[in-house]
């Protein structure tokens, strides 16, 4: 049986010379130096511990780069070289016997590499986690422990799905051609929900998803998960964790010891790059040809989560597809035309986010949402909803036994990474308005005089008028 | 005085590795963790130079003694156009350093060379002569030098620009009067407004307004000014603990190596009561130390370091490679006082970090009651 370490080194290059350092001079040439030392160490004798330093110095160097400036600026190079680093950390820790421990922490950086880096070496991280896989597999059928499953039993109420006025229904077709979708919805932009269309999907058929399935395709990949109900919440957060973590954390178990719901959800990501395996599930619907856009415009998202997560109403800049495939969701539609009357948030980062609550609203703060029209559904597995460009949309995953899994196909993507930027900025906000208000701020004029201990409980109360000003400040510059 | 650094060393900037092959560098020395004393800052009385720049890129660190005229001296990743640019450096008053130039400032004229190119001129001069002034880099007469073309950017003389910092990617200005203004990405908080938006004029960062500031300092990601008073204001990023207000990201760390050694697996949940600041849009105050107050403040990409007025070095955030000092590489999100100083009895009086490490300079302490007596009292107790 072959070891590990031979099944790797078939996928990496033969030698030195065969293995390419090709940047260009974004990346400096004392960052290629590290990777050239890595290089030498891989192919090297060198031991285990001087290449896994000198891959963390990569990662930690292009990791910098990464978060520097906007996402969307962030040159490719140092995604490659991130991606580099990848590589290295891997060989890193597989070469020597590695422990199940340090496999799965393959595994982890490997995806990592694919979710923060670029392809490189003709998508070598993508084959590297394939082989780690199948030695995961192979070895041992231990669960993992890291994340502690409070309470086992599965959510069980019935399901408070909401009965859909027909005067406010989303119109159903079956099958329709391509022409007349697009004569009657897609031109004039109209949602409708297009029913058997995706039938022949083998995530519906001879690959049913369900949660066994998901874990044996994908169960020790990391993926992003959103903690929090819904993402202008206070506490809402990003986390990275495995796909069975998330199972056991947030499919499984919903309650938490302390009696609160935490909500985990598994949004709008890439995850069919990251998981081809998942890929082969689902099919492009040729209505999606009809875009403006070629191929490379289609940009695929999966939604997987529990029932109970909420995507609040906002509205994003491209045409959408909402496939469902495994339990349902309620849906409601506003068209861009009643925006003034949807209550948009002012900022920069939340303005395609409308500030109201679609189930709940405060008819005090938001009087005109009552009277702004909407269509609405209940989206069942098979169905496919067309949601038109910059069309408000909200989403509720229903209460059900089975967890919801959706895919969203749409072209001209999106960016939605400004999210953990308002997380932030939500936590800040909080902390400041929970300071105390008593007083104004006082200025240090005369410390000399003060003794020892006055000087201490001077500064206390210092500190506590400073954040005071803060938060009057921060009241000051924000709008409601 | 005296310079000891430590953190990373990857490239032999702080201490030459004394194995002479260039290519397997001892895993041990890539990162030093204990202040490590530098070479190279005696002169030829066999004393030490009174006054040293030094001044730290990611890979170099870069060192010029201003007691005499000399010239400016690199360690660290240093090829051909740098030891070209360095025989043109004498005369220099003061050097500013970043991972792709060098900023050399002479008395009649400021240079940038570009540290990759093998280049006969600078990228950019200017002349300075009919000004006069003291130079602060990357302060220059009407503006200030950034690390990337174009390098000037002009300042408004209204401003007077007394010093400035550059960040990973914003700028913190302090001015004559004391104010504070910055500009610049804004998306961690660097910027200290209180939104996450980035500016591209100077603004002034109002919460500090009718608090005069001695100096600033800027990392990756956050910003560290210190008041007249020697008090510490931080804002910006807290994901390693660098603004030293508790760190989520650092708690998860320790719980999760707690699991791994066997130790008690806690739920996850515990943590959430406290109030953990992963962005802080608005200046804090630090206490970096109840005891006494901060005279100096350096800050690397990810960690910050300050030296009080009793002579210690607190350091606090990220510390993979070793850049607290602490011998160890954890981070932490406290400051935490570098006791190799105080043991050694040595005062610290001045700090500068590369992003990655930090260097202090020292003095011998005069008249401080040691912690550890020196001569053993003899049995009288005298």
């Amino acid at each position: 049986m072959t070891s590990l370490w031979s099944k790797i080194s078939c996928a990496l290059p033969t030698d030195e010379e065969q293995f390419p350092l090709q940047f260009s001079d974004k990346v400096e040439p004392s960052v290629v130096e590290i990777l050239k030392r890595c290089r030498k160490q891989l192919y090297g004798n060198a031991a285990g511990a001087s290449l896994n330093l000198n891959a963390q110095i990569v990662l930690d160097v292009s990791w910098e780069r990464l978060n520097t400036g906007t996402w969307r600026h962030v040159d490719k190079e140092w995604r490659r070289v991130y991606s580099y680093g990848c590589l290295f950390k891997v060989a890193a820790l597989c070469r020597e016997n590695p422990s199940q421990e340090e496999v799965l922490q393959a595994v982890r950086t490997c995806d990592m590499g694919l979710l923060m880096g670029a392809a490189i070496m003709d998508d070598i991280l993508q084959a590297l986690v394939h082989i780690l896989q199948n030695e995961i597999g192979r070895t041992s059928k231990e669960e993992e422990k890291s994340v502690e499953v409070v309470a086992k039993k599965l959510k069980t109420e019935s399901p408070r799905s909401p009965s859909i006025r027909e005067d406010k229904a989303v119109p159903r077709i079956k099958c329709p051609s391509l022409e007349s979708f697009s004569t009657n919805y897609l031109l004039p932009l109209k949602p409708v929900i297009l029913e058997g269309i995706i039938d022949h999907w083998p995530a519906l058929n001879n690959h049913p998803w369900s949660i066994e399935y998901l874990r044996s395709v994908a169960g020790f990949r990391t993926v992003p998960v959103e903690v929090g109900s819904r993402y202008t919440d206070e506490d809402w957060s990003q986390t990275l964790l495995t796909v069975n973590q998330f199972i056991d954390s947030f499919i499984l178990n919903e309650v938490s010891q302390d009696g609160g719901k935490s909500r985990g959800y598994l949004a709008q990501h890439q995850l069919f790059d990251q998981i081809p395996e998942l890929k082969e599930d689902i099919r492009i619907p040729d209505y999606c040809c009809l875009g403006e856009g070629d191929e490379d415009d289609i940009t695929i998202n999966a939604w997987f989560g529990p029932a109970g997560t909420v995507s609040p109403l906002h509205q994003d800049p491209q045409q959408n597809f909402l496939a469902q495939v495994v339990g349902s969701k309620y849906i409601r539609l506003y068209s861009p035309d009643d925006t003034d009357k949807l209550y948009p948030h002012q900022s920069q980062l939340l303005h395609n986010t409308s500030q109201v609550e679609v189930e709940n609203p405060d008819a005090e703060l938001f009087p005109e949402f009552s009277k702004a029209p909407y269509l609405e559904c209940v989206l069942e597995p098979g169905d496919v909803l067309f949601i038109p460009v910059k069309h408000w949309h909200y989403v509720r995953s229903l209460a059900l036994a089975r967890p919801i899994i959706a895919s969203n196909l749409s072209w001209r993507g999106s960016t939605k990474q400004d999210k953990g930027i308002i997380k932030a900025y939500k936590s800040s906000a909080a902390q400041l308005m929970r300071s105390h208000i008593n007083n104004l701020h006082v200025e240090l004029s005369d410390k000399e005089n003060l003794q020892k201990e006055d000087l201490h409980t001077f500064k206390e109360i210092r500190n506590k008028n400073f954040r005071l000003l803060c938060s009057l400040l921060f009241k000051a510059t924000t709008q409601k | 005085m005296r310079w000891f650094g430590f953190g990373f060393n990857a490239f032999q900037q702080i201490q030459a590795s004394k194995n002479s092959e260039n290519s397997g560098l001892d895993a041990d020395k890539t990162r030093l963790s204990s202040p490590t004393e530098l070479r190279g800052h005696v002169n030829k009385d066999g004393g030490y130079f009174e006054l040293t720049q030094i001044r730290a890129s990611w890979s170099r660190r870069a060192f010029l003694h201003l007691d005499e005229p000399a010239c400016v001296c690199l360690e660290g990743s240093v090829n051909d156009s740098c030891r070209e640019v360095l025989k043109r450096s004498c005369g220099c008053k003061d050097v500013f350093i970043s991972e792709s130039q060098i900023t050399l400032a002479f008395p009649d004229r400021i240079e940038c060379w570009d540290l990759q190119r093998n280049d006969d001129t600078p990228s950019w001069s200017m002349d300075t002569q009919s000004e006069g002034s003291a130079v602060s880099l990357p302060l220059v007469p009407g503006g200030y030098i950034a690390s990337k073309s174009p390098f000037f950017h002009s300042l408004s003389p209204h401003m007077q620009a007394k010093s400035l910092a550059l960040g990973g990617d914003h700028v913190i200005l302090l001015t004559a009067a004391g104010a504070v203004y910055t500009w610049g990405q804004g998306s961690h908080g660097q910027l200290g407004h209180g939104a996450l938006l980035s500016e591209e004029e100077p603004r002034t960062v109002e919460a500090l307004w009718g608090m005069k500031m001695s100096s600033v300092s800027a990392g990756g990601w956050h910003s560290v000014c210190i008041s007249d008073a020697g008090d510490l204001y931080v804002w910006g990023w807290n994901e390693s603990g660098q603004l030293g207000l508790p760190s989520q990201n650092l708690r998860k760390i320790s719980e999760r190596k707690a699991h791994q050694q066997g130790e008690l697996s806690q739920n996850s949940s515990t943590y959430q009561e406290e109030v953990f600041i992963s962005i802080q849009a608005f200046p804090a105050l630090l206490d970096v130390t109840p005891l006494c107050e901060v005279k100096a403040v350096g800050c690397g990409s990810r960690h910050t370091a300050a030296v009080t007025t009793s002579g210690d070095l607190y350091t606090w955030g990220w510390g993979g490679y070793g850049q607290l000092g602490h011998q160890s590489f954890s981070s932490l999100d406290e400051p935490q006082r570098v006791e190799f100083f105080r043991v050694q009895q040595l005062r610290v009086v001045g700090v500068e970090c590369g992003p990655w490490n930090t260097f202090a300079a020292v003095t011998k302490e005069e008249g401080l009651a040691p912690e550890h007596p020196t001569k053993p009292l003899n049995k009288h107790g005298e």
